[in-house]
C-alpha cells in the first residue's frame, strides 16, 4: 500500500471517533433518502399494481343516458365501457344507522372495470338476489363477516342482504364518500356491492354511471407528453364524447376521490425524500469540513515541506479529498445497506396501514447508484474546501512551527481589559474570535441541528394546532345527525341524554364555478346565529354568515379565479343557481362553503331529509349517544366529529412516525456534528490545553473554559439556527397546503425555548467526550509529536 | 520558461526581494550579487530579520525575487512562474527545516517514501537506503515519537535526499537539537557534502559557520562579509 493511502488510513482511524460520527451522518442521509424515495416510488407502484389488476377506470362518467355515453366513449377510443348503477341509500349496520353507498356490480361475473379482490368469503352467486360484498372498510370498523346480515333502506322499505364476501375495491383503498368527505367517521359510511338488477329493483333507478378504461401503450401517448392514459389524445376525446352524449360529470382517475387522497399524501412522501436527506447530507459535508480543515492545519508544516519539496498541488489535493472521500464512501455504503431495508420496511408499513393489497417493494439500482454518489460526493464535497486550502499551503509554512496565531482585533483587547472577568473566562471570550473558522463550524452544528429539529417539529406543532383550531374553534358541533323530514326528529335528538344543544342544519354537495373553473365542495347552512360553527377570515377575525350568497374557504379565490364579492354559479343536482361569494374563509382543513340554513336550502335539491348540527353536555358518553340518536325514527346518518379526528390521526399515523423519527434522527445528527466540532476544537488546541494541565491548572477549569467557549459559540447561533428553522418549517409547511390542508406555522409557547433548551443541553452533553479527551491528553507525547 | 544551463551552482545578480508596498514596503534583499558552486558547503548567517531566510527561500524556489536574476542547477528561476517552481524544487532541492514536520501517523519510512509518492521523483526501493544513509537502518518502522530529536531530523535529511537533490537547503537545522543531536547532523550534511551535494546552511548560530567552505553573512538584506574557511572545521570539533 502506498504511504499516502497508509497515511489517509491512519490519519482517520486516529480520529476515528469524529469519522464515525461524520459517516453515521452521510450514511443516516442516504439511508433516509433511499428509504423515503425508494417508498415513493414503491407505493406508487403499489397502488398501480392493484389498479392494473382491478382494472381501475381511468374516467367515470355520472348521469345521462349510460348506453349512449358508453357507445360515445368506446367509439371515440375507449378499450371497454360499463354502465352500472350506485345509490347512496341509508343502512342499517349492527345497529348503527347510516348513509352507506350501493354499487351495482354483476353475478355471472366480476366487473371488467372497477373489479373487486374479494379477501374473505366468495364473490355474488350468480343470478343471487339478496347478497352483497361488503368493502373491507366497513367490515373493519362494524367487525363483520361473510354470512353475517344488514339491511338497506330501499324504496319499498329496509330489505335485509347478507354478506357473501368481504372485498377490496379500487375506489375504495382509502374510504372516501366523496372529494369534499374524505375525513369522515367511519361509522357514518360503508359500500356495499349488490347485483346489479338488484339495486335497480330496490331503488327504482336506471344505470347513472358510465366507467370507461382508455388505451395505455406508448403509441397513445407518443403524440403528446401525457403521462397517465386519461390525459392522452384519445383520453381527452373519451371525456368529449362522454360529455356531448350527456354525461352531468366527467371524473379522471386522478380525481377519484380515493386516489386523489392516496396521491396527495404520497405527495408528502416525495417532499421529504428529498429534503430530510439534504439537510443531513449538508450536515454531513460540514462535519467533514470541519474535521478536514483542523488535520490541514495541524498538518501545515508537512504539507509545507511537501510543497517545498516540488510535490504538485493537484496531488496535495488528490490526497485530502481522499480522506473525505474514504469517510463519505464508508457511510454512502452502509446508508446503502441500510436503505435497502429501510425502503422495504417503510413500504410494507405504510402499505399495511393503508391497507394497499398490493405491495411492491424493489430497490431502485439508480436511486441507490445516487444514494451512494450522494454519499461520497458529500464527503468529497467537505474536503475540497479543505484540501484546496491545503494544496494552497506556500512552501515557506514548512519553516514555521504549526500556528494559527494573528494579531488580536479590538474585541479580543477590551476583553483584555475585562480585568474582573477571570482569566478563564476571557479565555473563553477570547477564542470565540481567535478561530472564526472553529467558531463558525460550532455555529453551523447548531444551526443545521435546530433546522432539522425544527423543521420536524413545527410540522408536527402546526398540523396538531390546524385540527385544534379546525375541531376547538372552528367546528364547535360534536356530531351531525340527517333524518327522514317531517318525523320530529328536532325533539327526539332534544330529549337524547347528553345532547346538549340541537340546531338546524342544511348538508349537500355542490359545484362552484368561477372565471377559472369549478369546484366541488360541501355547502353547510347554519342558523345566521349559529353556535355550532365560527367563522374566521383570512385576517383572522370573526365574521358572521351573510344575510344572502356564501362564505367559503380561501383556496377558492385561486383555484376558481374570484374575489370576495363577485357572483359564482352553484350546480347542484336541481340546477344551477348564481350566489354573491360575499367572503373568504381561513379554515384549516377543507375548503368548504357555508350559508345561512335560508340560502342553502334554497340552493339545494329537497332530498327529504333534515340534518342537525349537535352539541354534548361535557360529560356526555358518546358510544351512547350514538347508539341512542341511530335507533331513532327516521334518522339515517350520524357522524361524531371526534371519529373525524380519530379518522385524521389515521390518514396522518405513517406521517407521524416519520415525523417521529426524524426528531430521533436530528437529535442523534444534533449530537453527531457538535461532537465532531466540539471535540476537534478540543484536539485543535491540545498543545495548550496540555500546557495548561502541565501548569497545574485543574482538569474542571482546562474543561469548563473550552466548555465555555463551545457554549458560547452554541449561544451565539441559536437564534440564527431558530430563525432558519423557522423559516424551513414554514416552506415545508406551505409544499404541503393545498384545499385539503391549508397549514400554517404555528409554536406551542415551548417549542422554541425548548428546541433551544434540546440543542444547549446536546451541546453540554457533547462537552462530556471533549473533557475526557483533555483529560487523556499525554503531555509527554504532546511536547514529542509536537516536535515533528 | 525556465532558462538553463549545465552549471549545477548556484549565480545571483543583483537579487533584490521587497515585500510590502508604499511607506509599508520591507526591502528585505538589497541587490545581493553571489555565486555558490556546485559541491559547495555554504553557511549564511545573520540576525533576525537579516534577509538570511528570504535568501535561502529564494535560492530554494519557494519565494520569487523582486528583481535580479537567481540561476539555480543551470536553471534561471528569475521569472519562473510559481506554478512552475515546484517543478524546479522537485528536480534540484532538497529541505531540511528547524522543525522536523515529519507525518506522526507513518513510520521513518513512510514519512521518506511519503514524498517520493508526492513527487513522483526519486526511487521507493531506495528510501532504506537513503535512511541507512543517514544512520537509521534500524529505525526504518519507527514512528516519529518513538524517535528522538536528532533521529527524526535525521529522518528529515533522509526525506530531503529521496528526490535526489543538486541542492539541500537546511534551515536552522540544529535549532531544535541540543549540542551533540546538532553535532551529528551537522555531521551528517558534511559527509553528504563529502558526496558532492552542494549545501546551503542558514542559521543564527555563528559556530555552525566553522564547518563551511564559506560562511556569508547577511545583515539587514545585504551580504555584510564572505569569509573563506581554507581549513573547515569537523562538525565534531563545533561547539556552542
Amino acid at each position: 500500500m502506498k504511504a499516502t493511502t497508509k497515511k489517509a488510513f491512519r490519519d482517520l482511524w486516529r480520529s476515528k471517533a469524529q469519522v464515525i460520527a461524520v459517516a453515521i451522518t452521510i450514511m443516516l442521509g442516504v439511508m433516509i433518502y433511499i428509504a423515503s424515495a425508494g417508498a415513493f416510488q414503491n407505493l406508487s407502484a403499489s397502488y398501480q399494481a392493484t389498479y392494473d389488476r382491478l382494472n381501475f377506470a381511468d374516467w367515470t362518467a355520472t348521469g345521462g343516458d349510460t348506453d349512449a355515453i358508453a357507445q360515445a366513449a368506446l367509439d371515440a377510443g375507449a378499450t371497454d365501457a360499463i354502465t352500472r348503477t350506485q345509490v347512496d341509500p341509508p343502512m342499517l349496520i349492527e345497529e348503527t344507522k347510516l348513509v352507506g353507498r350501493t354499487i351495482g356490480v354483476p353475478t355471472d361475473a366480476h366487473p371488467s372495470i372497477n373489479d373487486v379482490d374479494v379477501i374473505d368469503g366468495d364473490y355474488l352467486d350468480d343470478g343471487a338476489t339478496d347478497q352483497v360484498l361488503l368493502e373491507k372498510h366497513g367490515a373493519e370498523t362494524f367487525d363483520l363477516e361473510p354470512g353475517d346480515t344488514i339491511e338497506i333502506f330501499a324504496a319499498t322499505g329496509w330489505v335485509e342482504v347478507t354478506i357473501q364476501g368481504v372485498v377490496d375495491s379500487p375506489e375504495y383503498l382509502w374510504l372516501a364518500r366523496s372529494s369534499q368527505e374524505i375525513i369522515s367517521d367511519p361509522n357514518s359510511f360503508a359500500v356495499v356491492f349488490a347485483p346489479e338488477e338488484s339495486v335497480q329493483q330496490w331503488f327504482g333507478v336506471e344505470p347513472n354511471q358510465t366507467l370507461v378504461v382508455v388505451p395505455n401503450g406508448a403509441d397513445a401517448r407518443v403524440a403528446t407528453d401525457a403521462t397517465q392514459p386519461w390525459e392522452t389524445d384519445t383520453g381527452v376525446a373519451v371525456s368529449d364524447a362522454m360529455t356531448d352524449a350527456g354525461a352531468s360529470a366527467v371524473e379522471s382517475q386522478e380525481d377519484q376521490p380515493s386516489n386523489a387522497t392516496l396521491s396527495e399524501d404520497l405527495k408528502g412522501f416525495d417532499q421529504l425524500s428529498v429534503a430530510f436527506p439534504a439537510l443531513f447530507l449538508i450536515a454531513a459535508g460540514v462535519t467533514s469540513w470541519v474535521l478536514l480543515t483542523r488535520r490541514i492545519l495541524q498538518e501545515t508544516p508537512v504539507i509545507g515541506t511537501m510543497m517545498a519539496s516540488g510535490a504538485k498541488r493537484g496531488r496535495v489535493l488528490r490526497h485530502y479529498v481522499f480522506q473525505g472521500l474514504l469517510m463519505g464512501g464508508v457511510g454512502a455504503i452502509l446508508g446503502v445497506a441500510l436503505g435497502i431495508p429501510a425502503n422495504s420496511a417503510m413500504t410494507s408499513a405504510y402499505t399495511g396501514f393503508i391497507g394497499v393489497p398490493d405491495t411492491v417493494v424493489l430497490n431502485y439500482p439508480w436511486m441507490l447508484v445516487i444514494g451512494f454518489v450522494f454519499g461520497i460526493t458529500v464527503g468529497m464535497l467537505g474536503a475540497l474546501g479543505p484540501a484546496i486550502t491545503a494544496s494552497h499551503i506556500a512552501p515557506a509554512q514548512a519553516m514555521r512551527p504549526a500556528s494559527n496565531s494573528s494579531t488580536p482585533g479590538a474585541y479580543s483587547r477590551w476583553v483584555a481589559r475585562q480585568t474582573w472577568i477571570p482569566v478563564s473566562g476571557r479565555m473563553a471570550l477570547r477564542d470565540i474570535v481567535r478561530s472564526k473558522r472553529r467558531t463558525f463550524a460550532t455555529m453551523m452544528g447548531t444551526v443545521l441541528a435546530l433546522i432539522l429539529v425544527l423543521t420536524s417539529v413545527g410540522m408536527m406543532t402546526s398540523i396538531l394546532s390546524a385540527m385544534n383550531t379546525q375541531f376547538e374553534d372552528i367546528e364547535l358541533e360534536d356530531a351531525t345527525a340527517v333524518a327522514q323530514a317531517g318525523v320530529g326528529a328536532e325533539d327526539a335528538l332534544n330529549d337524547v341524554d347528553g345532547v346538549e344543544t340541537v340546531e338546524p342544519t342544511v348538508l349537500g354537495q355542490v359545484a362552484i364555478e368561477g372565471p377559472d373553473g369549478s369546484y366541488k365542495t360541501t355547502l353547510t347552512g347554519y342558523e345566521p346565529d349559529t353556535q355550532m360553527h365560527c367563522f374566521f377570515g383570512p385576517d383572522g377575525e370573526g365574521v358572521s354568515l351573510p344575510s344572502d350568497g356564501i362564505l367559503a374557504g380561501e383556496f377558492l379565490a385561486e383555484e376558481i379565479g374570484v374575489e370576495a364579492g363577485d357572483t359564482v354559479t352553484i350546480s347542484t343536482d336541481a340546477g344551477e343557481t348564481e350566489v354573491t361569494l360575499v367572503g373568504f374563509l381561513n379554515e384549516p382543513l377543507g375548503t368548504s362553503a357555508y350559508a345561512t340554513n335560508a340560502t342553502a336550502s334554497a340552493l339545494l335539491p329537497d332530498e327529504g331529509t333534515e340534518a342537525f348540527a349537535l352539541a354534548f353536555d361535557e360529560d356526555a358518553d358518546r358510544d351512547e349517544v350514538r347508539q341512542t340518536i341511530t335507533q331513532l325514527d327516521g334518522v339515517v346518518a350520524y357522524q361524531d366529529v371526534r371519529a373525524i379526528v380519530a379518522q385524521l390521526d389515521q390518514y396522518l399515523g405513517l406521517f407521524w412516525v416519520f415525523i417521529g423519527m426524524m426528531i430521533l434522527l436530528g437529535t442523534v445528527l444534533a449530537l453527531a456534528v457538535m461532537y465532531v466540532t466540539m471535540s476537534v476544537n478540543v484536539v485543535e488546541r491540545t498543545n495548550e490545553l496540555a500546557t495548561m494541565r502541565a501548569a497545574g491548572v485543574p482538569l474542571r477549569k482546562v474543561a469548563g473554559a473550552v466548555a465555555t467557549e463551545n457554549l458560547l459559540a452554541t449561544i451565539i447561533a441559536i437564534p440564527f439556527g431558530l430563525v432558519l428553522g423557522v423559516w424551513a418549517a414554514a416552506q415545508f409547511l406551505a409544499s404541503f397546503s393545498d384545499d385539503l390542508f391549508t397549514l400554517e406555522p404555528a409554536w406551542g409557547v415551548w417549542t422554541l425555548p425548548a428546541a433551544a433548551a434540546g440543542v444547549l443541553l446536546a451541546a453540554l452533553i457533547s462537552q462530556w467526550p471533549a473533557s475526557r479527551a483533555i483529560k487523556k491528553v499525554d503531555i509527554a507525547r504532546v511536547v514529542r509529536e509536537r516536535a515533528a | 520558461m525556465t532558462a538553463t544551463t549545465t552549471d549545477r551552482g548556484v549565480h545571483l545578480t543583483g537579487l533584490t526581494k521587497v515585500f510590502g508596498e508604499g511607506d509599508a514596503a520591507v526591502h528585505a534583499l538589497k541587490g545581493i550579487d553571489l555565486e555558490i558552486a556546485s559541491g559547495e558547503l555554504v553557511v549564511v548567517i545573520g540576525p533576525s530579520g537579516s534577509g538570511k531566510t528570504t535568501l535561502c527561500n529564494i535560492i530554494g524556489g519557494i519565494e520569487t525575487a523582486t528583481d535580479g536574476t537567481v540561476t539555480v542547477a543551470g536553471e534561471d528561476i528569475s521569472k519562473t512562474k510559481p506554478s512552475k517552481l515546484s517543478d524546479f524544487r522537485r528536480d534540484h532541492v532538497g529541505f531540511i527545516f528547524q522543525f522536523f514536520n515529519l507525518i506522526p501517523t507513518l513510520t521513518a519510512r513512510e514519512n521518506v517514501e511519503m514524498i517520493v509518492e508526492m513527487t513522483g521523483r526519486g526511487d521507493n526501493t531506495q528510501v532504506a537506503a537513503h535512511l541507512e544513509s543517514v544512520g537509521l537502518g534500524d529505525k526504518l518502522d519507527s514512528f516519529p515519537a518513538q524517535l528522538s530529536g536528532g533521529q527524526q531530523q535525521r529522518v528529515a535529511v533522509a526525506r530531503a535526499l529521496a528526490t535526489d537533490p543538486d541542492i539541500l537547503l537546511a534551515d536552522e537545522p540544529t535549532g531544535a537539537l541540543d549540542l551533540p543531536t546538532g553535532r551529528q547532523i551537522l555531521e551528517l550534511l558534511q559527509e553528504l557534502n563529502r558526496q558532492g551535494k552542494t549545501i546551503i546552511i542558514v542559521t543564527h548560530n555563528l559556530s555552525v559557520g566553522q564547518i563551511a567552505d564559506r560562511v556569508i553573512t547577511v545583515v539587514d538584506g545585504d551580504i555584510e562579509s564572505i569569509k573563506t574557511n581554507e581549513t573547515p572545521a569537523a562538525a565534531a570539533d563545533v561547539t556552542w
